[in-house]
């Protein structure tokens, strides 16, 4: 027996021994990041890609326990189960056998009708569920979805086209196509209103805010004179006349806009008169088959990658802070890597190596670790309030007191990103330097190279994928970084974007968006917090895949210098 | 190695020379005088004194540690780079004192070439190699370029093997044919003094052979200065031979009667392998 026993203890030993427990341990290890990252991905990916179908619109009957029923038309959201004891304190009167029950969470939209959009049903006490074809929903610029059944379409307050009926008789079938083609008409002018407004509108103001600014900076000079106040002038009477011109066609335009509504009977029964112009896109979910709806979903997600938002960021795309976030990114690449470059080579191949180098090596890897936010602080005390404010009295005293440089904007940001990122790229810099072999660099000095051909002519080429590594990780810490980002900058809602085609074309003291800043925005300040759940799985899928695009640019570049660099151990 | 096989290869190398060689006779090309060298507080080199005779071969030989390679790192400052080297003393290139202030060190090191133990090239082209000294001194005309590398491919004996290949990259070429691209990139500069050390060390035996007989073809043109571990290769390819100790220049002499008839009891006693 006791022979037994030691025999077990000694092969254990001799298990721990060879290893084993070792190798177990480091694949499970390996095994669980790899499937929390994967988990990640997915949670996010289908929380955030379900978004853009089109769900079936569901009608059904719904009554509580003593409760009068009532008609429900709406999208199923999620569904979770309850204890039934929660939903009695909840005032609901469910039956005593219950101990579970499953609730939904519906939205019912027309948020204009009842006040909210979304509303939970237990679903035991749903019966009678249909799904009529004829049933539609529509997207609207403001008031969320809208669903009912469409009863008449109207132009200039006349009937066109209506119908009584529910189901899709032909009757039915031909009101819809005249509301479909009014809201194609519809979105046409309205797309013309947006051209007017944003870019012919928005020049002249420019141009008219830049003549304010030269006769303010003339009156400061004490340089105004008559000649001159003519000039500007008749410059500002032919902006006032090109903007009257355009305020004449505008009026035009959103007559024309107005002149179609429809009446459309929403679940309780009611019926409500909308006009067309209020419509993005309308249609039936019910009646689509599986290409139509892949069709929307590819529409949808296109609007999602490209279009501004609308309604609070809750609906439409977040093209402005992709934007954002890529030219950010791209800047501070721009100001970190010759930077952190140029410390790197001065600390390894200029300093005397002694304590103080070893000193100042030591504090900037340290400066990698600062909390982001501090360096959010310190770019609004001394970049804004300190470096901006002295910049605008120099050079823009003419737009006081309304600041230019005195304020957030996308230079600060990226220079703010660029020093939280630059001990990075010094120490990759500094370790790819130190792993130049000795004698390249002195088969360099023997030919009669001084020390600074050296370095440009063979050293920093050899070094130049480390740099690479640096940038990379540069970039993806400062891609996804947000704390800093919103003292020194970032807004939910930007006028415009940063580059454009006003002189000078790129506006580094404008203020951008985010899509690290706009998750949080829709997520957690956003009035209608449901509507915005999907966005934001959708937003962060959509920030991973554009850090994942910058890094990959990164890496193709490093790989290419690493082929052409290669062999560095002789 | 044994005894014997020493000196049966160095009795067959002797037989080369003809002329038997007499250093008054030779035109001075470097001149060193009581140089001292110190790494900190350490004595690497303690009062050499000799002369480096021109468009010849002179090889250092001597046990490891002896401060032939830093000897050879002196003649184009290349202890410089060392940040605890302290030189006193003098070397001469052609009556000049190099170690004299406001000297400029890159031409120096232009005019005294180096090539090192390990193969060295830069990851750039063949072509780039060979061009990377003219271009330093800011020559950019293609077609000087372009006669230069061919004429310092040819003089390392390399062309044949390479002209189809210029602009692939170095780092793709064998030890020894790497070894024999920093020559050419070495020559094409067109220096003086070749310092060489140890340039075949880290080479298999056939591209050891080319290199020695590159040295041969190269002394027509350059003076050439050789550290070599191995004796054999001294009496093979070089005129003079000096022989180093512990920071001392023991013995310096025509090669052939330095390895047939050496003079101090130290020498003898390292070329027949007694030690070291």
């Amino acid at each position: 027996m006791s022979n037994e026993i030691k025999m077990k203890n000694k092969s254990v030993t001799e298990w721990v021994k060879s290893g084993d427990p070792w190798v177990w341990l480091n694949a499970g290890a390996v095994a669980i990041s790899v499937i929390m990252v994967i988990g990640l991905l997915l949670l996010i990916a289908v929380r955030g890609l379900g978004h853009f179908w089109p769900a079936d619109i569901v009608e059904a009957t719904y009554e509580l326990p003593g409760d009068s029923a009532y008609n429900i038309v709406a999208e199923r959201v999620e569904s979770v189960e309850v204890p039934a004891a929660q939903l009695r304190e909840a005032g609901v009167n469910v039956g005593e056998h219950h101990d579970i029950m499953m609730r939904t969470l519906m939205k019912t939209g027309n948020r204009d009708v009842y006040g909210s959009d979304f509303r939970w049903v237990v679903d035991a006490y749903v019966t009678d569920t249909k799904r009529p074809e004829m049933l539609f929903a529509a997207e609207r610029h403001e008031w969320g979805n809208l669903y009912g059944y469409l009863k008449a379409v109207k132009e200039d307050g006349k009937i066109i086209a209506q119908t009584k009926d529910l189901t899709p008789t032909d009757s039915a079938l031909n009101t819809w196509d005249e509301f479909e083609k009014r809201i194609d008409r519809a979105t046409a002018i309205h797309d013309e209103i947006y051209q007017v407004e944003k870019h012919d509108i928005g020049k002249i103001n420019y141009a008219l805010e830049r003549i304010r600014l030269e006769q303010r900076g003339y009156e400061l000079n004490n340089t105004f004179t008559p000649e001159r106040r003519a000039d500007l002038d008749a410059e500002r009477a032919q902006y006032d006349a090109e903007y009257k011109g355009l305020q004449s066609k505008l009026v035009d335009l959103y007559q024309q806009i107005n002149r179609d509504s429809f009446i459309v009977q929403v679940m309780d029964g009611s019926e409500h008169e909308i006009q067309v112009s209020k419509i993005v896109r309308a249609f039936r979910p019910n009646a689509m088959g599986i290409v139509a709806k892949l069709g929307f979903y590819g529409a949808k997600l296109g609007e999602f990658l490209t279009a501004e938002p609308r309604e609070a960021n809750t609906e439409g795309g977040v093209f402005p802070a992709i934007f954002g976030t890529v030219m950010m990114v791209m800047l501070m690449t721009v100001l970190v890597t010759p930077f952190g470059v140029v410390a790197a080579v001065y600390l390894r191949e200029y300093a005397k190596q002694g304590l103080l180098t070893r000193i100042i090596r030591i504090a900037v890897n340290n400066l990698a670790g600062v909390p982001s936010i501090v360096y959010g602080v310190f770019g609004l005390g001394f970049f804004i309030y300190f470096l901006g404010s002295g910049i605008d009295q120099a050079f823009f005293p003419e737009a006081l007191p309304s600041p230019t440089f005195g304020t957030g904007g996308l230079m600060w940001a990226s220079i703010t990103l660029a020093l939280l990122t630059v001990p990075v790229v010094i120490v990759a810099t500094e370790e790819g330097l130190s792993r130049i072999p000795r004698n390249v660099r002195e088969g360099s000095l023997a030919l009669g190279a001084t020390k600074a051909e050296t370095l440009f002519r063979v050293v920093l080429p050899m070094a130049s994928p480390a740099i690479m590594t640096g940038v990379i990780l540069a970039v993806a810490r400062a891609a996804g970084e947000v704390a800093p980002l919103m003292l020194v900058g970032v807004v939910k809602l930007a006028p415009s974007l940063p580059l454009d085609g006003n002189y000078p074309f790129i506006h580094l003291d404008q203020k951008f968006m985010h899509l690290g800043f706009h998750i949080y925005d829709v997520g957690f300040q956003s009035p209608n917090v449901e509507a915005a759940r999907p966005l934001v799985y959708a937003t962060a899928l959509l920030l991973v895949i554009v850090i994942a695009l910058l890094n990959l640019a990164a890496v193709t570049i490093r790989n290419h210098l690493r082929e052409k660099y290669k062999s560095l151990e002789m | 190695m044994s005894e014997t096989k020493t000196h049966s290869i160095d009795i067959s190398a002797m037989q080369r020379t003809q002329q038997p060689l007499r250093i008054e006779d030779e035109k001075i090309c470097l001149s060193v005088e009581d140089l001292h060298l110190y790494y900190g507080e350490k004595e690497a080199l303690k009062g050499i004194d000799m002369i480096i005779p021109e468009k010849k071969v002179t090889a250092f030989i001597g046990p490891s540690g002896c401060g032939k390679s830093t000897l050879l790192r002196c003649f184009n400052r290349m202890n410089d780079l060392v940040d605890s080297c302290r030189i006193d003393g003098k070397i001469r290139l052609h009556e000049q004192n190099i170690y004299e202030k406001g000297t400029d060190v890159a031409e120096l090191r232009r005019r005294v070439g180096m090539v090192f133990q390990k193969p060295n090239p830069f990851p750039k082209s063949i072509y780039e190699n060979v061009a990377y000294g003219l271009r330093i001194q800011g020559i950019n005309k293609k077609r000087v370029i372009d006669e230069t590398v061919e004429w310092a491919l040819r003089s390392a004996a390399l062309w044949d093997e390479v002209k189809d290949r210029l602009h692939e990259s170095a780092l793709g070429m064998s030890g020894g044919q790497q070894q024999r691209l920093v020559i050419a990139r070495t020559v094409a500069v067109k220096p003086e003094v070749l310092l060489l050390d140890e340039p075949a060390s880290a080479l298999d035996p056939i591209s050891t052979l080319k290199i020695e007989e590159l040295i041969h073809e190269l002394k027509e043109e350059f003076t050439i200065a050789i550290v070599t571990h191995n004796m054999q290769q001294a009496a093979r390819v070089s005129d003079y031979t000096a022989f180093m100790y512990m920071g001392d220049m023991v013995e310096f002499g025509d090669t052939n009667s330095l390895f047939t008839n050496p003079t101090k009891q130290q020498t003898e006693d390292y070329i027949t392998g007694r030690y070291g």
